[in-house]
């Protein structure tokens, strides 16, 4: 069963630190993209950012022995591009790129880390939804299904809806002040792919892709790179200007009944995301009321509502009157994806959010900065699989 | 069935499935179930915790609306939109994901009860899908 220990890993805390963040042109990409051409593939996406993570944290090639590739890339050759031989190399997605970043770096297998993601998804055409849908090999409800018409991973999340908001009185006009905040950040992003502002009217009016989710409630889907360099924590300390600290971390998994949707469905994974909030705030030493900026993986807009009350934002069945009331936009007590998320920013499977925490806490977030940021809190639920890391100054 | 027919989307075949396909076609749907506990197995599977002895048993075809949605967008040529897709929570215990046939309710559907149909596709394949039962 799923452990109740709060203090497995004590020794993560501030044993690693960001000091080096870049990402390629977004904008100019999606409109390079638009215009029928193909900037790059994954791997020189990956590159691109890469290369400007490595100019940010003033370090030099050299100086990187360890390097975790995303998932949409091959790691070795990666690697070959990159030109780095390591003596520590894994894959993974965003959020257990950083973790196991940390891990490698407590644990000595390695110093400073590089944690790289490029992904050509929107000139390569990659299909989310049929019979070819991605991510299949690795989730069987994702492909299970196609025989009865469920094949999109947004279907997935409208039937988790469709049960959340009958389960707690939820309404879609609440879930559309998720994608008004963020359309809100994302106006002060120079950055973001969508950056026209949106009213609860025009999210209401906007057609239904797989109802009851609306298209505002869909990630975008844009070619791009991430990258993002980790160093032991007292050199970064003696080197780095602006070190962005791994503070907490915790997971826990919903592995059981996951093919027909169960924990989708019955409890809208609930029950994991509060235990990796308990192990990642225990860890931390702080809780919900520390944090000043939410970072959450967003693929669908749904993620939001289910992390407020699994992470001990909202008591449960009040998620909705806390995006009313206490609002996740600019000027809101929550400030939430405050780059535009995926909805609005770049849909880069949450590595651009890491880039996102980590510049909420150096202060350079410009128009769209948090005033006096101290703690950022990064939560992703993708299949029921709860992950929470807190990063702090 | 000529060539404009479209292709149902094929079920993943694994070790597993071809009974409970191969049960379906008979239109006598089962599921294992473990003789000692009594688990039923949805999807199926190598076995149920512990590793009890498991028996294919035909399923009552009775159960319970958990959610539903419409799909406005086509991704699937058997599937042109709208169509709708229901999760049901079978009475002996296993969720399946299925589409509910004739009438529709009106308003919320969660917690309809719900009768296994064998529905024949236009390119030859049977799928278990629902009806309403009242």
């Amino acid at each position: 069963m799923n452990g109740t220990r709060t203090d497995a890993t004590p020794r993560l805390r501030r044993a690693a630190a960001v000091v080096g963040v870049g990402h390629t042109d977004w904008v100019g990409d999606w409109k390079r993209a638009r215009a029928g051409e193909k900037p790059a593939d994954s791997y020189g996406y990956a590159m691109r950012a890469f290369e400007e993570a490595l100019r940010d944290s003033g370090l030099k090639r050299e100086d990187i022995d360890g390097l975790i590739a995303g998932p949409t890339t091959a790691y070795e050759r990666l690697g070959e591009v990159l030109a780095i031989n390591p003596r520590w190399g894994d894959q993974a997605d965003a959020v257990l790129s950083v973790v196991q970043a940390a891990m490698a770096i407590e644990s000595g297998l390695a110093e400073v880390v590089a944690i790289v993601y490029g992904n050509d998804q929107r000139t390569a055409g990659t299909q989310y939804g049929g019979p070819q849908a991605m991510g299949g090999d690795a989730f069987l409800s994702y492909v299970y299904h196609s025989p009865w018409g469920l094949t999109s991973q947004g279907a997935l999340y409208a039937l988790t809806f469709q049960a959340y908001m009958h389960a707690r009185g939820f309404t879609e006009a609440e879930l559309g002040e998720v994608a008004v905040a963020q359309r809100g950040w994302s106006s002060m992003n120079p950055n973001a792919i969508m950056r026209q502002r949106i009213t609860i009217e025009d999210y209401m009016a906007s057609r239904y892709v797989c109802e009851p989710l609306h298209l505002f409630d869909y990630c975008l889907i844009n070619d791009g790179g991430v990258a993002l360099i980790l160093m032991e924590a007292e050199r970064a300390k003696k080197l780095c200007p602006h070190p962005v600290f791994v503070e907490g971390i915790g997971r826990s998994d919903l592995n059981r009944g996951a093919t027909s949707l169960e924990p989708r469905l019955t409890e809208f994974y609930l029950s994991a995301q509060q235990q990796a909030a308990a192990r990642s705030y225990a860890m931390a030493g702080v809780g919900p009321e520390d944090m000043d900026v939410l970072q959450v993986y967003d693929s669908f807009s749904v993620h939001v509502p289910l992390a407020l009350e699994g992470y001990g934002y909202a008591r449960i069945g009040e998620a909705g009157k806390f995006l009313r009331e206490s609002r996740i936009g600019p000027g809101g007590k929550l400030p939430t994806n405050t780059s535009g998320g995926h909805l609005s920013e770049t849909y880069m499977q949450g590595w651009a959010h890491q880039i996102e925490c980590v510049r909420q806490l150096r202060g350079t977030c410009g128009e769209r900065q948090v005033a006096d940021c101290r703690h950022v809190h990064y939560t992703s639920d993708v299949a029921g699989k709860a992950v929470s890391v807190i990063y702090a100054r | 069935m000529n060539a404009e027919t479209p292709q149902t989307p094929a079920p993943v075949m694994g070790l597993y499935d071809r009974p409970m396909w191969d049960s379906i076609r008979e239109r006598k749907m089962r599921l294992q179930r473990g003789k000692v506990s009594g688990t039923w197995l949805y999807p199926p599977g190598p076995g149920t915790p512990g590793g009890e002895e498991l028996e294919w048993t035909p399923i009552s075809g009775n159960g319970t609306i958990l959610s539903w949605v419409i799909f406005h967008r086509q991704y699937l040529p058997a599937y042109p939109a709208p169509y709708n897709v229901i999760a049901v929570r079978l009475d002996e215990g296993p969720t399946i994901i299925s589409n509910l046939e004739g009438k529709t309710p009106e308003g919320n559907w969660i917690g309809r009860r719900v009768k296994l149909v064998y529905a024949d596709m236009p390119d030859g394949a049977v799928l278990p899908r629902f009806t309403l039962a009242e």
